[in-house]
């Protein structure tokens, strides 16, 4: 529980996995011309409302952002806010320990949260005749927030830390190519936090830290389901709009200097193969730029037909998995990332060296018309993909609401459209260059044990 | 829920099958339509008309059960080499087609059977299917795009094994299984698919991939009619029929906890441990269901997860579950502790094991574990992709068309001496199999005798 997505980019589809039934939608926002059809609210504790009818399925979604995550953190106090969301399920001045998800689950519904570097967002998935359970329940941990077990749960997060990171070689890998590609800006450091970090957290940090972030004004909300909108609209003003707020939140106002220059990093760690990551800095969707990074990363790598899948897995055979990706709803400049898993006996080197092959056909050369196409079509499939989970829609409109207005869905497909070859190339050009890459490679030191390592067995006690 | 275990993630048929069976229950019916071709074929179709786009599953007896000795993998590197283009069309050009149209198009064998599936636009079904079809009836197979697959297989085991959730349920998983149908990992071993010839690869789809007893699911925006008509079309070659498998013995775990360790240079311990479960088609399939919710089943209201989770902060994951299929599988608990902290997390566990198989549980338990399986079942039939594979699983295991109505009143009628009699049947807190895959030098796991036996199957 409590899924964490670390970093700011987008979950690579495995290559393994493009081929089966299962269509991981990524970039792609809600229905076309939903924003109509979206009924939005500000409460006079200026909590900001959004409702959405679909009838689809007898269930509704209901969502709760903050307007905080990694992003908001200083030095030293890393992973505070990820500790935050975990400690949102610990109690209330009402509720005790993990009661919001058992009751959650009395009512047929499941919950989670997931932290990122931007946003953290609690979700409940509901048949919608009990809609007003999680209302009822979100409303008293934003207003009533008294976590118990503080020491616990933070031991439960650093076995998360092991779990995703520390015993993951390509997230740790992930981990020290962020922290060298931002030197100054908070996408430096990882989501989860440093293990010291959060180990030192207290407390009294998370109780500080929930009184600013987790005010209404900070927050929003997104319903979307079969239910009345309105009579919906009417139960969350009644549930929310007594919580006051706390101090404004702090603007983040760190810009992170312009690269001038490829930046690496090595990390050895225990694993079997070579694997590395490449990161451009890259503007995100305030720039029009954004929607032809997001076609170049469809051409490089989404469907078997991508030209790093069908150069590096089909003909030269050299990587288990390859992907390239962006996300352009991050609130500030992001990262265009490749990374690859090499095959055993493989470099990382002379892959890196056709990927960069591939980089430069980009560059040098417009795509053609039908490959242009073939991502556009992409794009829309999982654009209408996209639509068959109400969780999916509710979380499209909490982000562009959050980077400013939730009518920007309804924008998406028209600003993929309008992308021309000329703009992928010169998108290329502009980002995807040596001087504004930092390359990461794992070196792997083998996963067994003293050289040896081995199996052993007999009877327990 | 809590903690879906990492271990599942790599080849995950197994789990998901079991998981979206237990997860799903409509408040309103789901209205399936039930039909038959010509070829012998079951054709089930849930009409779905609110988005544009449409989702075929075909179900074949072609599971990685099917796997001969020896041949382990064979399913699965056969299932992809089938979407690997037609007689007609190279695997770049058929990989073009689809991802023109922005479908999605594959084969993906599962521990009980493979699954042949479509995803597109309402405006390219036609085309989509006909893609389909041609890697159905006529698929390239060519050596090859088989030897191609095969590295390619080999090289994503080599990459699976760095992972110590994935290593720790192969050893499981062979341990418990041993010899049956259920003994090996459905990718199967490097070495394994190494030794696969293109000529098993051919021999696997001509003896498995037969249409008449196959199973196909349609959820999506679609006339049940003619998706029948355009069925019978693009199918109509693939008939015959699969002998049925010898059903394999018992599991047997002798009394005592046999315990396997497998040293890595890792910051946390993999444990696995469990003993034999249950086929679907065992009656107590639903008091095993609410027992299990109860003990590590249920996320944040199952015991272990109030106890080793919250109780004492030793694990962000850890679940129990019964993987129930066309024979016996497994019951197991998987958690991820820091090494130093296995052997409290494994008696914490054991001591959950035997009180729930001494005491009932509590009324407000029962309540509970009821209310959650049942509300939640329309959860899980949400996307068209979820609404096919319940579709074959309903009609594969025999569930019946009417399952989704009558998934409450069987979970419904469960009382707590049911609960007790199926804990003290089915869990053995002291005749199991536990895989830990940690810093042995760290972990200490207490053992009686501790021999060393051959070096890890990873080794590079």
């Amino acid at each position: 529980m409590r899924i964490t997505i670390f970093g700011n980019h987008r979950r690579y589809v495995s290559m393994a996995a493009l081929g089966t039934l299962l269509c991981l939608v990524t970039a792609a926002p809600a229905r076309a011309g939903i924003a109509d059809a979206v009924k939005a609210q500000t409460l006079p504790n200026g909590l900001r409302v959004l409702v959405l009818e679909n009838h689809k399925a007898p269930l509704a979604t209901f969502n709760v952002f903050y307007r905080v995550g990694s992003r908001n953190e200083q030095f030293g106090k890393t992973g505070l806010s990820h500790l935050c969301e975990h400690l949102m399920f610990k109690g209330t001045k009402k509720l005790g320990p993990e009661e919001f998800s058992q009751i959650i689950q009395q009512n047929g519904g499941e919950d989670n949260a997931f932290t990122e570097s931007d946003f953290t967002d609690y979700f409940e998935t509901i048949n919608k005749n009990h809609i007003d359970v999680p209302i009822t329940l979100e409303a008293d941990r934003m207003g009533n927030f008294e976590p118990k077990d503080f020491d616990k749960e933070k031991h439960v997060v650093l076995e998360e830390r092991r779990l995703r990171t520390d015993d993951n070689p390509e997230d740790a890998l992930d981990e020290m190519v962020r922290a060298q590609a931002y030197v100054a800006h908070p996408y430096h450091w990882p989501v989860i936090g440093w293990f010291h970090d959060v180990d030192g957290l207290t407390l009294d940090d998370a109780m500080a830290y929930h009184k600013i972030y987790y005010s209404p004004q900070n927050a929003l909300i997104v319903a979307v389901g079969d239910f009345d909108g309105g009579q919906v609209l009417k139960l969350i003003g009644e549930a929310f709009a007594g919580i006051k707020n706390g101090p404004k939140a702090p603007p983040v106002s760190e810009l992170e200097p312009p690269q001038t220059g490829t930046r690496r990093v090595e990390l050895q760690h225990a694993a079997n193969l070579p694997a590395f990551e490449e990161a451009y800095h890259v503007p995100n969707i305030v720039s029009p730029d954004a929607y032809a990074l997001e076609i170049a990363s469809e051409i490089l790598s989404d469907g078997q037909s991508s030209r790093l899948y069908k150069k590096l897995v089909v003909e030269k055979q050299m990587v288990v998995d390859i992907g390239a990706g962006y996300d352009m709803t991050s609130f500030d400049p992001g990262l265009f990332v490749v990374s690859a898993q090499m095959r055993p006996g493989i470099k990382a080197a002379d892959t890196q060296v056709e990927v960069e092959k591939e980089l430069t056909a980009m560059r040098d050369a417009p795509v053609g018309a039908e490959e242009l196409q073939k991502a556009k079509n992409l794009e829309q499939a999982q654009f209408v993909f996209g639509q068959d989970s109400v969780m999916r829609e509710a979380e499209m409109l909490g982000v562009y609401e959050m980077l400013g207005d939730y009518h920007k869905v309804d924008k998406y497909l028209d600003g993929i459209d309008k992308v021309t070859a000329a703009d992928v190339q010169r998108v290329a050009k502009t980002y995807l260059v040596a001087t504004n890459m930092t390359e990461g490679v794992l070196v792997p030191t083998g996963v067994l044990n003293h050289g040896g390592g081995g199996l052993s067995g007999g009877e327990l006690r | 829920m809590s903690g879906a275990t990492m271990r599942m993630k790599m080849f995950a048929s197994v789990a998901t099958i079991a998981m979206l069976i237990f997860a799903a229950t409509p408040s309103h019916a789901l209205e399936i339509k039930k039909m038959t071709l010509s070829n012998g074929a079951t054709l089930l179709v849930s009409e779905q008309h609110q988005l544009p786009m449409v989702t075929v599953m075909v179900e074949f007896d072609a599971g990685t059960r099917r796997d001969p000795k020896g041949k382990e993998g064979l399913a699965e590197l056969t299932g992809r080499c089938i979407s690997q283009g037609t007689k007609e069309l190279t695997a770049p050009e058929f990989d073009q087609k689809v991802d023109f149209m922005g479908s999605s198009v594959g084969v993906s064998a599962g521990r009980d059977y493979s699954t042949a599936g479509m995803t597109s636009l309402k405006k390219y079904q036609g085309e989509t299917l006909q893609l389909l079809s041609g890697i159905l009836t006529e698929p390239g197979l060519r050596d090859a795009d088989i030897e191609r697959k095969r590295a390619e297989q080999v090289a994503e085991i080599k990459a699976a094994e760095e992972q110590p959730g994935y290593t720790a349920e192969v050893e499981f998983t062979k341990d418990l299984f041993a010899d049956s149908p259920y003994g090996h990992p459905g990718a199967g071993s490097s070495d394994s698919v190494a030794k696969l010839s293109n000529d098993d690869v051919r021999g696997f789809y001509r003896d498995y991939y037969k249409l008449g007893g196959a199973i196909i699911a349609v959820a999506g925006d679609v006339n049940a009619d003619d998706v029948k008509a355009s069925l019978e079309k693009a199918l109509a070659s693939l008939s015959g029929t699969v002998a049925a498998q010898n059903e394999p013995a018992p599991i047997n775990v002798a009394p005592g906890l046999h315990v396997k360790l497998i040293d890595r240079n890792v910051m946390q311990a993999n444990i696995i441990m469990g003993s034999g479960g249950v086929e679907r088609s065992n009656p107590d399939f639903y008091r095993l269901k609410v027992m299990n919710y109860i003990l590590g089943g249920g996320g944040f209201s199952s015991r272990l997860v109030k106890v080793v989770r919250s109780e004492h902060g030793l694990a962000y994951s850890i679940n129990s579950g019964f993987e129930p299929g066309k024979f016996q599988g497994a019951f197991t608990i998987g958690l991820q502790t820091k090494n130093q902290s296995s052997n409290e997390a494994i008696d914490l566990i054991l001591q959950q094991l035997r009180e729930i198989q001494e005491k009932p549980v509590s009324d407000a338990e029962l309540d509970g574990a009821k209310k959650f399986l049942i509300g939640s079942f329309p959860l899980g039939i949400e996307r068209q992709s979820a609404i096919a594979s319940f579709m074959v699983q309903i009609e594969f295991y025999g569930l019946g068309l009417d399952y989704a109505d009558q998934y409450p009143k069987l979970i419904g009628s469960v009382t707590k001496d049911d609960v007790l009699a199926v804990a003290k049947k089915y869990l053995h807190p002291d005749s199991m199999i536990v895989v830990a895959v940690a810093n042995q030098s760290d972990a200490k796991i207490k053992t009686s005798q501790v021999e060393k036996a051959a070096d890890a199957p990873s080794a590079q």
